[in-house]
């Protein structure tokens, strides 16, 4: 491939421990079955930023076979979520990163399928982890460029694979 | 023998009729005469044939004379008349008319003629064939000719030296047709391996070469099944087959794995893997650096992972050719050398992504030769140890523990695999590892008790307890010790993150040395149970308290450590049950919850020993089943957490796990103790503890009839222990005696259970152990049945002025009798069955009747195997198969709405706890189910809607044939099913949104894209509603539903 890599040999992290099902507050072992009539009248899970880091860890770099949360492009810390409104910042491994636009632009396409529509999504690159930072955030949060990028066909292609495994949620595909 | 030498009459009406007919009576028969010794009649008689002007008539005579010779079974043709034949069929290669039949004829000589003949064949057969002038079908009688020849006569062959080589090559230059390609391969091998080739390689490399790599991909209908393997298997064994082909491949080989498909790759990287060894280490080691670079590629860039894997293989050979014969003094020279000292260059930098394959490459080579393996491991793990020691590095811990880890799971199965090809040695070598245990112990325990890297120390700890032979006992102990300590954090910290990586190692361990975990593990474990339960707002003392029992009934398995904690929890268990029950009502609930917790622990471990088949279960028989009963049994008399109904269950559970293993002989001296306990009031035989009076009048069921005076009613906690009953009667073996009359105790069995059992968990305990007994000893309870067929039914549960209560119970024991004689495909069975659609029409008990076909036809814990119940194989398809056409057109009658109505719930039913395999033939052929099952969705019963849809689920998730029985309704069933997602809509649980959205998220994968194109923008928007939820389980579902939507394109 005549494309250039940015950055060919990264670091790769251990992946986040998974969120432990915190299920102590119950009094009896294992009868889960009996509470499921209990569920239905229990107060409402509000979507927090685990859920949507959820969503988000598992879609491939675009240059390497590894998913942004190995790669610590992603981190539960760096999703917020107040209200209606849902702010996503990432880091690219290198400053020069020149995918960091299709990274940002597949985290988008995710969030909005993923994500009811009364939320309002940021995606923005941390500060100062890249050279061309302004330009990318603008580019990712302009409605209309988005769009514009989504009726091309090729890089909709490609953001597909990315997006392939996202489903697996940070579960390894074996398990 | 007077005819032989004039045609016989015979001979020649059989050749002039084949020659009109060609018809393969003739043949036969000529092959008859043949083998009596009438060659030469044959032959005379086709004389004018054979030599005829006419080219038809030559070409027949001939192919006559060849088809018989080839049918006619072995040594009956003798020495002369082969030669004769020899002789006739080469001179008939000469005509162009003759030239195939006598190829034919000739392909059958080689097994039976002479060296002398086989000469004179080959030379004719180089002589006169021209393979380009023959289509493939000749070309392969020509093959086969060769084939022959050097199977029956490879000495005179050898000799030819020259002479047969080179007229061989210009015979099988440029063929294609893959079956001559097996045989022209399987010669090629043979002369490449036992020939004298020297003079020819370039010739022959030019015949094997040229197929390489195989692309062929068989037609459809190929009538030899010839496959690309078996064309790549014979070619690799053709290029394995002389070192002189060495030079010329490697290039070849280089070139292919550049630019091939990952398929091609693969079998290039085969053939190497083959070839190196035959090619021999001296071309390997000056080829080695290109090889290298070549396998690095696609190791370190790996195109898929099983071509990273054919490559790391053929690195293995490579290293293997070259160092095969090195001393073994340790020093290592050249190509591994350098491989190794590359990949350590790599390994400076551990926390990257190259660092992976490049572990990957020691770890293969580790199972090398023994040296290479002593180097890499010299070389590897040192660095990797002083890796870890550098303070600059201590970010990368994590990551160089992993590595390391990697490397000792290596070095453990290499060594394995090598004292499993030796004969087991009575003195164990020593581990590759030996010599660097200390630091390697050193690091991984320092890293086990940083949180940071503890998960990867573990995984490196598990490698190092495996490993055979390489540490010692004391070693054990520190691991045990060290580990124990983490694990003790992590329970009082509460972040049980790596407890099931620290159970795994100390499973390990167990099953080494036991000894170790008990008086290390085990104590400390018990240790931080409290003594009594925690109070109920302390979540994390009761969150602590369940994590470590369920750290103890994994750790518990082998004899020794469950021995051990039976031990160390029944003096706790009793400490429990006794408390005095004169706090408040909290304070009760708190323990029972809490000896509940430890039974259910126990529960665990005991179900495991038993699928593990452990022998020493049975033998808690006399002691944890008699103590289980006395610590429920003295709680129903005098109060006590024991009474609760959870713990009673667990309890029950373990004495059933128990009672199953043991021998029928002890299960019936066990039986002759239970009946009477429960039934007769003598309960004290079966409970251990001194505190259970003889005389103590334990009678759950209130005996209404003579004998024993008692004036008040059993308390319904005594009646609860029914559960009890149940757990020790279902396990016993058929072949176990209840009592004398079978069919009186029976029947007093179920008086007395159920006139008094006041919930459902009592009727249900009543039914089963009915069930079970009914399965078993059917043959001898004729009367009880037929008692039960004709009175009960009639007065129990039909006669409609009946107590509706008691008609369900009814109900209940008789779906239970029916399981119980329908799993043993008993002809009763049905009889009983078919009583229940009578009560279809009735108002009260009507749906349950309909519903009673869902449990009859459920698999339960009940009549198992296991607990000895007679189980016939594929009970429920059959049962399905005859009831099936009857509930569905039932369903589909409308002339009655009640009973349309009735039979609808019950086939939903029976559809939902059968194996969808029974009824796929009604799915796919009748079509009949699907509409019916859509009709079922209406009803307004949230557990029948929910059952619908799983059942639709599963059929379109394992049965792919049902398709168009789909594409029919599938975009009726998507409006339907978007309905169900709505979690504001009536009637609505969890369980139906999550269903439907798998569902929906299912049917794009089974749906042609064109029948349900025009839902898709429909779906995704409503799908969007579903995505906000209030359940997160139900968003997860909705979130993946729609992404399949999004990507289902035409």
């Amino acid at each position: 491939m005549a494309v250039e890599i940015f950055n060919p040999n990264p670091t790769i992290f251990a992946p986040v421990k998974p969120a432990k099902s915190s299920k102590t507050d119950s009094l009896w072992v294992g009868d889960s079955s009996e509470t499921r009539d209990d569920e239905e009248l229990e107060a409402e899970e509000l979507i927090d930023q685990d859920e949507i880091f959820d969503l988000i860890r598992s879609i491939y770099d675009p240059e390497h076979p590894n998913t942004l949360e190995e790669l610590r492009v992603v981190s539960a810390s760096q999703v917020t979520v107040t209200g209606n409104r849902v702010m996503v910042e990432f880091t690219p491994t290198v400053p020069h990163c020149g995918m960091s636009t299709l990274i940002g632009l597949s985290i988008r396409v995710r969030l909005l399928r993923a994500l009811p529509s009364r939320f309002k999504i940021d995606i923005t690159l941390k500060p100062g982890s890249h050279q061309s930072e302004l330009a990318v955030n603008k580019q990712l949060n302009d409605k209309e460029r988005v769009a514009a990028a989504l009726e091309n066909p090729v890089l909709v292609q490609t953001l597909e694979q990315s997006l392939a495994n996202a489903s697996l949620r940070g579960q390894s595909s074996e398990e | 023998m007077s005819s032989s030498s004039a045609p016989t009459e015979s001979a020649e009406r059989l050749v002039t009729t084949w020659m009109a007919t060609g018809r393969d009576e003739e043949v036969a028969e000529a092959v008859t005469e043949v083998s009596e010794g009438r060659l030469l009649g044959v032959v005379k008689a086709l004389g004018t044939y054979l030599t005829s002007d006419q080219d038809d008539l030559r070409t027949k005579g001939v192919d006559f004379l060849a088809t018989v010779i080839g049918r006619c079974p072995e040594n009956t043709l003798n020495k002369q008349s082969v030669k004769v034949l020899t002789a006739f069929f080469c001179d008939k290669l000469d005509d162009t008319e003759t030239i195939v039949p006598a190829l034919k004829g000739l392909s059958s000589l080689p097994p039976i003629c002479t060296s002398n003949d086989a000469l004179v064949i080959l030379k004719a057969v180089f002589a006169h064939v021209n393979m380009r002038a023959l289509v493939q079908s000749v070309r392969f009688h020509v093959f086969s000719i060769i084939d022959g020849l050097i199977a029956h006569h490879r000495e005179p062959l050898k000799g030819m030296k020259s002479e047969f080589i080179a007229p061989y090559i210009n015979l099988a230059e440029g063929e294609k047709d893959p079956r001559n390609l097996l045989l022209a391969f399987a010669i090629a091998r043979v002369i490449l391996v036992e020939f004298d080739p020297t003079d020819h390689i370039e010739a022959l490399s030019n015949i094997v070469f040229c197929y390489f790599p195989i692309t062929f991909r068989p037609p459809p209908n190929d009538p030899y099944g010839i496959t690309a393997d078996d064309l790549r298997l014979a070619l690799r064994r053709c290029v394995s087959a002389n070192p002189a082909l060495g030079p010329i491949a490697i290039p070849i080989f280089l070139e292919k794995l550049a630019a091939g498909s990952p398929p091609i790759k693969r079998d290039t990287l085969q053939a190497m893997t083959d070839s190196f060894p035959v090619y021999g280490p001296a071309l390997a080691r000056t080829s080695a650096r290109k090889l290298w670079n070549a396998l690095k590629l696609e190791i370190f860039q790996p195109t898929d992972s099983a071509t990273e894997e054919a490559a790391l293989v053929t690195t293995q050979a490579l290293v293997m050719t070259i160092h095969a014969g090195d001393a073994q003094d340790g020093d290592v020279q050249g190509f591994a050398r350098d491989a190794c000292e590359e990949c350590i260059g790599i390994l400076r930098e551990p926390e990257k992504s190259q660092a992976k394959p490049a572990i990957k490459v020691l770890c293969a080579f580790m199972s090398t030769t023994p040296s290479v393996a002593r180097y890499t491991l010299a070389n590897a793990v040192p660095h990797l140890l002083k890796l870890f020691a550098d303070p600059n590095e201590v970010p990368s811990r994590h990551p160089i523990l992993l590595l390391l880890s990697d490397l000792i799971a290596a070095a453990r199965d290499s060594s394995k695999a090598r004292s499993d090809a030796e004969a087991p040695p009575d003195d164990p070598p020593e581990p590759a590892l030996a010599p660097f245990k200390d630091e390697v112990l050193g690091a991984l325990i320092s890293g086990v008790g940083t949180p940071a890297t503890t998960r990867a120390a573990l995984a490196g700890l598990t490698g190092l307890v495996s490993t055979p032979h390489l540490l010692s006992d004391a070693e054990f102990g520190f691991v045990v010790l060290k580990v124990n300590e983490v694990l003790e954090t992590c329970y009082q910290e509460d972040s049980s993150d790596d407890s099931n990586a620290i159970l795994k190692l100390l499973m390990t361990i167990s099953a080494i040395s036991p000894s170790h975990v008990r008086d290390q593990t085990l104590p400390m474990l018990l240790k931080s149970l409290p003594a009594t339960a925690p109070p109920r707002d302390a979540f994390a003392a009761r969150g602590r308290y369940q994590h470590v029992l369920e750290a103890l009934s994994t750790l518990c398995g082998p004899p020794l450590l469950f021995s051990t904690l039976v031990g160390e929890l029944s003096p706790r268990l009793v400490a429990l049950a006794s408390a005095v029950p004169s706090e408040s009502e909290t304070d009760f609930e708190l323990s029972a919850a809490y000896l509940h917790a430890l039974l259910a622990a126990l529960r665990r471990t005991l179900a495991g020993k038993v699928d593990d088949g452990h022998a020493d279960v049975a033998g808690y028989a006399d002691s944890l089943v008699p103590a289980l009963y006395g610590l429920c049994v003295r709680a129903a008399l005098r109060g006590g957490p024991a009474l609760e109904p959870r713990v009673v269950g667990v309890a029950g559970e373990i004495i059933g796990l128990v009672v199953q293993s043991l021998a029928s002989s002890r299960q019936q001296v066990f039986a002759s103790a239970l009946f009477p306990a429960f039934l007769e009031g003598k309960i004290a035989a079966i409970c251990s503890g001194e505190d259970i009076p003889a005389e103590a009048g334990f009678l759950p069921f209130t005996p209404k009839f003579g004998g024993l005076m008692i004036e008040s009613e059993a308390t319904s906690a005594e009646r609860n222990l029914l559960v009890l009953f149940e757990a020790g009667a279902i396990p016993l073996h058929p072949t176990v005696t209840i009592d004398a009359d079978i069919n009186a105790y029976t029947e007093k069995i179920l008086m007395q259970a159920l006139a008094h059992a006041e919930n459902e968990r009592q009727t249900e305990a009543a039914s089963r152990i009915l069930g079970s007994i009914v399965n078993k000893h059917v043959d001898e309870l004729g009367p009880f049945l037929e008692h039960k067929r004709t009175a009960y039914w009639s007065v129990k549960i039909y006669e409609p002025a009946g107590y509706p209560g008691s008609r369900r119970q009814g109900l209940r024991t008789w779906i239970w009798m029916c399981k119980g004689l329908l799993v043993r495909n008993h002809p009763l069975a049905l009889e009983f069955i078919h009583c229940l659609f009578d009560l279809f029409e009735d108002e009260t008990i009507g749906t349950d009747a309909a519903k009673a076909f869902g449990d009859i036809a459920a698999s339960d814990a009940v009549l198992t195997k296991r607990n000895s119940a007679v189980v016939k194989f594929l009970w429920a398809q059959k049962f399905a198969t005859g009831i099936l056409p009857r509930l569905m057109s039932g369903a589909r009658d409308d002339s009655n709405p009640v009973l349309q109505h009735a039979n609808l719930i019950a086939l939903t039913a029976l559809v939902k706890s059968i194996p969808n395999a029974s009824y796929t033939h009604e799915m796919a052929q009748a079509r009949a189910l699907m509409p019916l099952l859509m009709r079922a969705l209406q009803i307004p019963d949230a557990q029948i809607r929910a059952n619908v849809i799983e059942t639709l689920l599963s059929v379109a998730v394992e049965h792919k044939n049902t398709h168009d029985v789909l594409t029919e309704h599938a975009p009726a069933l998507v409006r339907q099913m978007l309905g169900y997602t709505k979690a504001r809509s009536e009637l609505t649980s969890v369980r139906i949104r999550i269903s439907a959205l798998r569902y929906l998220g299912v049917l794009p994968g089974v749906v042609r894209y064109d029948v349900l194109h025009p839902c898709k923008p429909e779906v995704l928007r409503e799908l969007a509603e579903a995505l906000d939820d209030p359940k997160r389980s139900v968003r997860r579902e909705a979130v993946d539903a729609r992404e399949v939507w999004f990507k289902y394109n035409g």
